[in-house]
């Protein structure tokens, strides 16, 4: 996994606790019960202490899945390892 | 020290594992707006401030505060918490409503606030009735809706704030109603970073994450308050004063500006500021007490030598002189902060006293004396004064002919009979004593078991049929000692069952623990007296009474009865007046 998929994972992980380690990253709005608006806001507000991006609310409807949200910050955040 | 807590923080905190045992807090949280990250943080903040419980929240609906604070103090929960917005005065004080700035809207909107704040009020008054309540007045800034520059405060600006103060003010003086300090608030959440007008438009949470997280934690830090220290034992040269006082005299000694010894002076007003609340005030100095008499002598001293006892000046160790203190006042170190401005002095006091709170008195350090106030507030904060706090010093000095009498040669008896105390019993199944409740929950030594019991438990307590709450209020030839012992019990025809006993150290061998069980006896004229006995590491004072009453060392569960404690055939001097009141 690389850097970026490490950190979301945690981020999962916290916002979806009762989520297994090894399901986090198959989780969707399909998949996951408790993926709703609320865990999504939530999830955000995560996202913006963890990745430093202010992630808008428009953005959304295209964030249903633990890959989604991935592709949406490697596009938007560079990995702490390329930061000096 | 502050630990900042993050969103990340919060939801790591919430996620540790807790045994499926454990013991449950449950909450409220009333307010208008989408709880979302309050309601994250508050959870995760309780749970720093309650180890080991799992913390439960209610919430209510959205865009109805007063709704909100009616529904939920219908349900059963240990506090209520009431996040008050602007909006909830006037909804067009908020930014999700458009109903209307308009200069005449202002009018308007200055009159409905000042009567949905009547009606909220009494909403709250009610919830308090229940259970405890915590409040925060409106913490974000008001809309920019005056006509009025930013840099000038408008009429109507200052009329809405005037109801708030007015409103928290008056509320505040509700026996279970805490406001939380803005001051502090504004300490830990500068305004500026509060208000989310993204968050709170897209998603309707007003609040920026740190001002949340800020929020929750004072909200929680009222819930988990520790309990608050009972007396500060001070050193006075160059710590009371500036100066040495076997150097220059008592006209040398100085707490003035002239002098640049000022802060001294703070301290000394301080100190006063403490013991009118009921702190106990010592001083531990190596000096010449003739000297010290002819300096608490001067006039402009801020500290009455009657607010502080007892003195112990002289030449021996520091430690010596705390030892002898704390036997005077009959409390543990742990309930005692000592200052002092040597560093050795107080590394010795420490070393003797590892569970006493000793600091070095930052003598000249503006910045660091300054933070020495607030943390003396912090340590000896309490939430409500009451009497008895207000005589708890003279009482204690009242009782040295007492401590005299059981050391020396004439006997307890004949002190005690010539002592004339009265005793007042109070039988009642109303819960609203805040005396009683903070007594169990503050004394240590004579304590039938040491639990303690929030709010809302003692209230629930009373919903037991039989349930009573038995106060002792004692006084004598050398004054009153206030209410200074409670029980909570049951009855079962003509047994008793005790849960809850506890009584100031303050009224040790006067034998009013002898009475209280006589007067339970004749109350409810039981044959039995059960106890919910359980030893701790500080309730020793209480297991050696009950190891004489009983002939053996008490037991949990043990028992008394009628018969055996008749055999004792003790002389009991006090005279009593029993209330039955509910």
């Amino acid at each position: 996994m690389g850097e970026t998929q490490d950190r979301l994972v945690r981020c999962f992980s916290l916002v979806f606790p009762s989520l297994a380690a090894d399901q986090i990253p198959i989780a969707s709005v399909e998949t996951l019960d408790e993926w709703d608006s609320l865990a999504s806001v939530t999830l955000l507000a995560v996202l913006g202490e963890e990745f430093g991006v202010e992630i808008d609310l428009g953005d959304l409807p295209e964030l249903i899945s633990f890959h989604a949200v991935l592709r949406y910050l490697e596009v938007r955040t560079v990995p702490r390892s390329a930061q000096h | 020290m502050r630990e900042f807590v993050n969103l990340t923080d919060a939801l790591e905190i919430l996620k540790q594992p807790l045994p499926d045992d454990a013991a449950h807090f449950r909450g409220a949280l009333a307010c208008s707006f989408t709880p979302l990250h309050l309601q994250t943080f508050l959870r995760a903040h309780l749970r720093k401030r309650l180890p080991g419980k799992q913390v439960d929240l209610d919430i209510g609906l959205f865009g109805d505060l007063q709704g909100n604070v009616e529904r939920l103090q219908k349900l059963p929960s240990d506090a209520l918490f009431v996040a008050i917005e602007w909006q909830d005065v006037d909804s067009r004080l908020g930014i999700r409503t458009l109903g209307g700035w308009r200069r005449t809207d202002l009018v308007d909107i200055v009159e409905s606030a000042s009567e949905a704040i009547v009606v909220l009020k009494g909403s709250l008054a009610r919830a308090a009735g229940f259970r405890p309540v915590y409040i925060s007045t409106p913490t974000l800034p008001l809309p920019p809706l005056f006509s009025v520059s930013p840099q000038q405060a408008s009429s109507f600006e200052l009329q809405l704030r005037q109801f708030i103060a007015s409103f928290a003010s008056s509320i505040a003086e509700e026996p279970r109603i805490r406001v939380i300090s803005p001051q502090l608030l504004d300490e830990y959440s500068p305004l500026r970073d509060r208000f989310d007008v993204r968050s709170e438009v897209q998603t309707g949470f007003p609040y920026k994450l740190p001002h949340a997280s800020s929020l929750a934690e004072v909200f929680a830090a009222l819930i988990g308050q520790s309990a608050p220290r009972k007396g500060l034992i001070t050193d006075l040269d160059d710590t009371l004063w500036a100066g040495i006082l076997g150097e220059v005299g008592p006209q040398g000694i100085s707490w003035d500006l002239e002098k640049q010894s000022h802060l001294h002076g703070i301290y000394q007003q301080f100190l006063e500021s403490l013991a009118s609340a009921g702190v106990l005030v010592a001083v531990a100095s190596k000096n010449d007490m003739q000297l010290v008499d002819r300096a608490f002598e001067r006039t402009d001293l801020g500290i009455s030598k009657d607010n502080v006892f007892p003195f112990e000046v002289h030449w021996s160790r520091k430690s010596e002189s705390v030892r002898r203190i704390l036997q005077v006042w009959n409390i543990s170190a742990d309930a005692v902060v000592f200052l002092d401005d040597s560093p050795m002095e107080v590394a010795e006091v420490k070393q003797a006293f590892p569970e006493m709170e000793c600091r070095v008195f930052p003598k000249g350090d503006y910045e660091a004396f300054w933070a020495l106030l607030t943390q003396l507030r912090q340590d000896f904060g309490k939430s409500t004064v009451h009497d008895e706090d207000l005589i708890r010093a003279k009482s204690i000095r009242d009782a040295e002919p007492l401590r005299s009498a059981t050391t020396g040669s004439r006997s307890l008896s004949d002190f005690l009979q010539s002592a004339s105390a009265s005793i007042r019993v109070e039988f009642t199944r109303n819960s609203r004593d805040h005396r009683a409740f903070e007594l169990v929950n503050k004394t240590n030594q004579f304590n039938l078991n040491g639990k303690r019991l929030t709010e809302a438990a003692w209230s629930a307590y009373f919903d037991h049929p039989t349930a009573f709450l038995m106060t002792v209020t004692y006084e004598d030839k050398f004054g009153p000692l206030g209410k200074i012992a409670a029980l909570l019990g049951k009855t079962d025809g003509r047994t008793v069952q005790i849960d809850f006993w506890v009584m100031s150290c303050r009224a040790f061998s006067r034998r009013v623990e002898h009475q209280t069980l006589r007067q339970l006896f004749e109350k409810f004229e039981a044959d039995e007296i059960r106890f919910d006995y359980q030893s701790t590491p500080r309730n020793v004072p209480l297991e050696e009474f009950f190891a004489d009453v009983l002939g053996a060392s008490p037991q949990p569960g043990c028992s008394l009865l009628l018969s055996d404690f008749l055999a004792k055939n003790l002389e009991l001097f006090q005279r009593v007046e029993q209330i039955i009141n509910g």
